[in-house]
């Protein structure tokens, strides 16, 4: 009993990461029709971009690092949007997957460069000081890492229900021609969107580096494929259900792990997907053609 | 750079031609397959557990690979008949990846520590023999009528299937003749390699091969065999760059994408005459209202700007 709760913690702090990449995938889709293969390495370069904040001012300590990682990750979000994607507009998906991802293979490759292709060591901006609530032992940096994505997840859900600019994006998830004529900016809330996501994934990032005290150039590899995987089992119509879903395999991975094997842990998101296809072959919630 | 360097990097491309090859065959009914690596895959183990556990000689064995890669392929058209454009992708990278999981997790055939103990029996000449069998079948299937009821399949299903073409027999037929195309080099390619291992059936194997695709550009034979050979051979012609060639990598495929969003060949690339010593090499082409043509020229523009009437 203690090792299921004990699991499911676990899980949940993982999955809050995946959702939070998997709502930037959602994002992207749904309002620019991209599949966009650079975000992982977005929330990569974000990662790298707190790091090189919290050593340049080390007295602001975790506030300096989140803003670096935001601005950072934002900053080459930024650029993608307007070097790649926008001029992309209207192509196939697959063209701008292909662009995205060439992208990805630059900024992956360009940060191996940088700062070498191992692992490097995160600054200690935490405690590592366990906190029991019940019977589940947890890090400071787990709760900190999950309370940050929470946040990030509400936040956004709070942006895309209530807010006017919220309401313009779901409208050009639902038809860009119609929204367009209705008053929408639709290339200035594709530009808002892509900062978003990106600037989420940046925030994220940094916690993760210091729940793991380590940032390496291909750490997007492993969160995105997760991410997408996420996206596809929710479907992309309801970001809710994508954060949803983000946890469940997060809880599901560590579950895996935990009882059967830590071998089998990332078939198990590879199951989920191919069973939730077959019976719900839009996802699980609905998704938006592309 | 030597002789001894260059042979691997033939092989490679030779048989990586092949593959693009076969995708570009199952892309003419209109559907892209993801799981090229995982039919690949398919070909190779079996192929590898032919030779290795039952003693065969390499040509049965990469006969039998093709016949499994075909039948692979075929499945994998059947099973994706009905469903719509992005659906199926999605299926088909799902479908790869499946197999990947079950190589993980059959011990025959090695699972997660992949299939070793393969004897070298590919050299330059077996995989150019791949890839001449590629190019013919391609060739022959793209002049063929089912290479034209293909593309009729693939530029408008309904009128297509209002002529008689059947939707479901010309697209199964081209997935499994791609997917044999496609077993055949995986099957040739794990003796040379050695290794089969889960991981060369997953989602970004077969990416590549998608890249080499719309690289070279799908509307003709000769994009996919461009774009394979260009890929394959761009990396290590750029070894000199050390550190900095996956980087070039990356940006000269974001560049192809901008630049040319169509691939490299196009079937008229330009509406302009090409003229070299006074001859005329390519005839001036009137222009047409198609994406292509309309980056050249620009069109009379409607009088009412329909960003205008959101602007008010």
């Amino acid at each position: 009993m203690e090792l299921l709760l004990q699991q499911l913690a676990n899980g949940l702090v993982i999955g809050s990461t995946y959702a939070v990449v998997a709502i930037g995938f959602a994002l992207a889709f749904t309002v620019l029709r991209v599949i966009n293969f650079a975000h992982p390495d977005i929330f990569m370069v974000g990662m790298f971009a707190g790091l090189v904040g919290a050593a340049q001012w080390p007295a602001l300590g975790f506030a300096i690092a989140i803003l670096a990682g935001a601005l950072g990750a934002c900053f080459v979000g930024f650029a993608l949007e307007r070097a790649v994607i926008a001029p992309l507009r209207g192509r196939d998906v697959l063209m701008t997957l292909i662009g995205t991802l060439g992208v990805a293979i630059c900024l992956q490759n360009g940060m191996a460069l940088i700062a070498g292709p191992d692992p490097v060591a995160y600054p200690a901006l935490l405690p590592r000081q366990f906190v029991d609530i019940g019977p589940v032992a947890l890090t400071l940096r787990q709760i900190l890492n999950f309370g940050i994505s929470l946040c990030l997840l509400i936040l956004v859900s709070l942006y895309v229900r209530r807010t006017a600019f919220g309401r313009a994006t779901r409208a050009i998830a639902e038809r860009p021609d119609v929204a367009a004529a209705f008053g929408v900016n639709v290339a200035r809330i594709c530009r808002l969107t892509i900062l978003l996501a990106s600037s989420m994934a940046g925030i994220a990032a940094v916690s993760v580096g210091v729940l793991y005290g380590s940032a390496s150039a291909f750490v997007g590899l492993l969160y995105g494929l997760k991410a997408f995987i996420c996206m596809l089992v929710a479907g992309n119509r309801y970001f809710e259900g994508v954060m949803v879903v983000g946890l469940a395999i997060g809880v599901i991975e560590a579950l895996v792990t935990g009882y059967l094997s830590s071998s089998l842990r990332d078939a198990a998101a590879f199951f989920v997907l191919i069973g939730v296809l077959y019976f719900r072959p839009n996802g699980l919630f609905g998704s938006y053609a592309a | 750079m030597n002789f001894a360097s260059m042979t691997p990097v033939a092989i490679f491309t030779l048989l990586n031609v092949a593959m693009a090859l076969g995708l570009y065959i199952t892309a003419l009914s209109g559907q892209l397959s993801m799981a090229t690596a995982a039919i690949a895959g398919v070909g190779g183990y079996l192929a590898a557990v032919l030779t290795v556990k039952f003693g065969w000689p390499l040509l049965p064995a990469v006969c039998l690979a093709a016949i499994a890669g075909g039948l692979v392929g075929a499945t994998l058209a059947l099973i994706t008949l009905k469903m719509r454009d992005f659906i199926l992708k999605l299926t088909t990278l799902a479908f790869g990846e499946a197999l990947s999981v079950l190589a993980f997790n059959w011990d025959y055939i090695g699972g997660a520590n992949s299939f070793t103990g393969i004897g070298l029996k590919t050299n330059v000449w077996t995989a150019a023999a791949a890839a001449l069998i590629a190019f013919y079948v391609a060739w022959r299937f793209d002049g063929s009528r089912l290479g034209f009821a293909c593309r009729a399949v693939r530029d408008d299903p309904l009128a297509a299937s209002a002529m008689g073409v059947s939707i479901a027999a010309t697209r199964t037929v081209s997935f499994a003749l791609g997917g044999a195309l496609v077993g055949q080099a995986g099957a040739i390619q794990a003796h040379y390699v050695l290794v089969v291992s889960p991981h060369d059936l997953g989602f970004f194997v077969s990416l590549n091969f998608i890249i080499f695709l719309l690289f070279g550009g799908l509307q003709t034979l000769w994009g996919p065999i461009l774009g394979a050979a260009l890929l394959t051979i761009l990396p290590e012609a750029l070894r000199f760059t050390n550190e900095y060639r996956l980087i070039l990598y990356g940006l000269i495929i974001v560049l192809v994408v901008l630049r040319r969003p169509e691939g490299l060949l196009t079937r008229m690339p330009l509406g302009s005459e090409l003229k070299v010593l006074g001859f005329t090499l390519r005839p001036a082409r009137p222009l047409a209202d198609t994406p292509a043509d309309r980056r050249l020229r620009p069109l009379p523009t409607p009088l009412v700007q329909p960003a205008k009437i959101a602007a008010q």
